[in-house]
């Protein structure tokens, strides 16, 4: 009997890439838990901001905040809620299906991203900082989790 | 014993074998690596690359249809600015939302009469609002020359609100002087630039503290240190869909949306401006809608 087996490992992504994902899902979740109370207390200041381009509180009212009457916050919260789970769960699992969940959610993640960043720039006209810090997580969610999933050793079996 | 040796030989064979399939294994799969780390490398790439194509192109994409200022017409700037002592006193406060904000400060003046500095943008509609009720208080102290008219951003709330604009306008006045500042025009594009202690009067008092509003809005207005206003003192909902002669023909009717609204914050401004200037003019500040304004 051969004495070189066939190894069976248990490998996953780096763990760089699994910890900076939950790292950014967290920060991620943070901004859009702001903008989604901003959103929900939306002001009644009858006042414009003097920066002109720079106006989130045009950007978090337009008709571009909502997606079939759900506001584009209360969806950001709900995907980076989804998100930290799938990152926090990757920590301790390499299950295929996790992984191929991460990488859909993140993939769903930067196409609205740039749906978002389309309606801002051609719709309404305005930019909103703190709705871009989002949008930055976002792709640096997708960055780390296609890199990181790019570098999982192919052969490993569960 | 030739078994034996037999047997030897062949494990070795087979150790042997299994080496090489496992070098194999390794560089298959490290060529499997390379491969999709060039695949992710190169959609991340294109990502950036999108996005960066819509900013560059956004950025640079005009943001309204609006018409840029053009000089007032003579008819409208008539009605604003000579809107009758009568009319003013049947409205009183009228219905203004916000009134300005009293502040303790060193006292603003230009060549010994108090000073008036307004900071706003022709897009912003809130402005487009405030200006009406500004022009005609500041017309009972003074006189305005080159008023412009435009109306706010196309795509903002209140979208289109017509309105003046006091870039290029001057004001001369025996009891105030009035700076005007139209920061932007309708599409963002920088039209007025404060002087550098104008500026530093906008930053210092365009904040919460004082306005009780968000910190650098816009309108602002800085009356001779005294009094702040921060926003729109009234809706700018009842500009809605009105063209410049539209209003100014409402100017002259008490009893429409838009005189209690524009000539209610008249006269809370002129009470404020009263009170810089001693009262002057009597008639003016005596007058029965601005003392019932204060």
């Amino acid at each position: 009997m051969s004495d070189v087996t066939a190894a069976v490992r248990r490998t996953a992504a780096p763990r760089w890439s699994l910890v900076s994902a939950l790292v950014l899902c967290v920060v991620g979740l943070g901004i859009s838990i702001y903008l989604a109370i901003e959103h929900a207390t939306a002001g009644t200041s009858l006042a414009c901001p003097a920066t002109g381009r720079i106006d989130c509180v045009k950007v978090t009212t337009s008709s571009y905040s909502e997606i079939f009457g759900i506001p584009v916050a209360y969806l950001g919260v709900a995907y980076f809620v989804v998100a930290t789970a799938l990152a926090f769960l990757a920590l301790s699992s390499t299950a295929g299906s996790l992984a191929l969940a991460r990488v859909v959610v993140a993939v769903a993640g930067i196409l609205f991203v740039l749906y978002l960043v389309w309606a801002e720039l051609f719709r309404i006209h305005a930019i909103c900082l703190w709705c871009t810090g989002v949008h930055v997580v976002t792709f640096l969610v997708f960055a780390v989790t296609v890199l990181g999933e790019a570098l999982r050793d192919p052969d490993a079996v569960d | 014993m030739a078994n034996s040796r037999q047997q030897q030989l062949s494990t070795k064979a087979q150790r042997r074998a299994a080496q090489r399939s496992e070098e194999m294994r390794k560089q298959q799969a490290a060529a499997r690596r390379r491969t999709r780390l060039l695949v992710a490398g190169g959609v991340i790439l294109v990502i950036v690359v999108v996005v960066g194509v819509l900013v560059a192109v956004g950025l640079n994409s005009s943001s309204s249809k609006s018409p840029s200022s053009t000089a007032a017409s003579t008819d409208v700037i008539s009605s604003v600015t000579g809107v009758p002592q009568s009319t003013f006193d049947k409205i009183g406060a009228g219905d203004i939302k916000a009134r300005p904000s009293t502040i303790s400060s060193t006292p603003l003046t230009q060549n010994g009469k108090p000073r008036v500095l307004y900071a706003g943008a022709e897009y912003c509609p809130y402005c487009a609002a405030e200006r009406w009720a500004m022009v005609a208080a500041l017309s009972r102290f003074g006189t305005f020359k080159d008023l412009g008219q435009t109306q706010s951003s196309g795509t903002d709330v209140y979208p289109n609100t017509a309105t003046l604009s006091f870039h290029g306008a001057s004001y001369t006045s025996k009891y105030l002087a009035f700076t005007g500042l139209e920061l932007q025009d309708t599409n963002g594009k920088t039209l007025d630039t404060p002087s550098p202690a104008d500026g530093k009067l906008i930053s210092k008092y365009d904040a919460q503290q004082y306005t009780g509003a968000q910190s650098g809005g816009i309108p602002f207005v800085l009356m001779g240190g005294k009094f702040v206003i921060s926003g729109a003192s009234y809706d700018p909902a009842v500009l809605k869909g009105l063209s410049h002669q539209q209003i100014a023909q409402q100017l002259s009717d008490p009893s429409s949306d838009v005189a209690k609204a524009v000539l209610g914050t008249a006269n809370v401004i002129t009470s404020d401006l009263c009170q810089l200037t001693k009262n002057q003019p009597a008639k003016v500040c005596s007058s029965p809608g601005v003392v019932a304004a204060k």
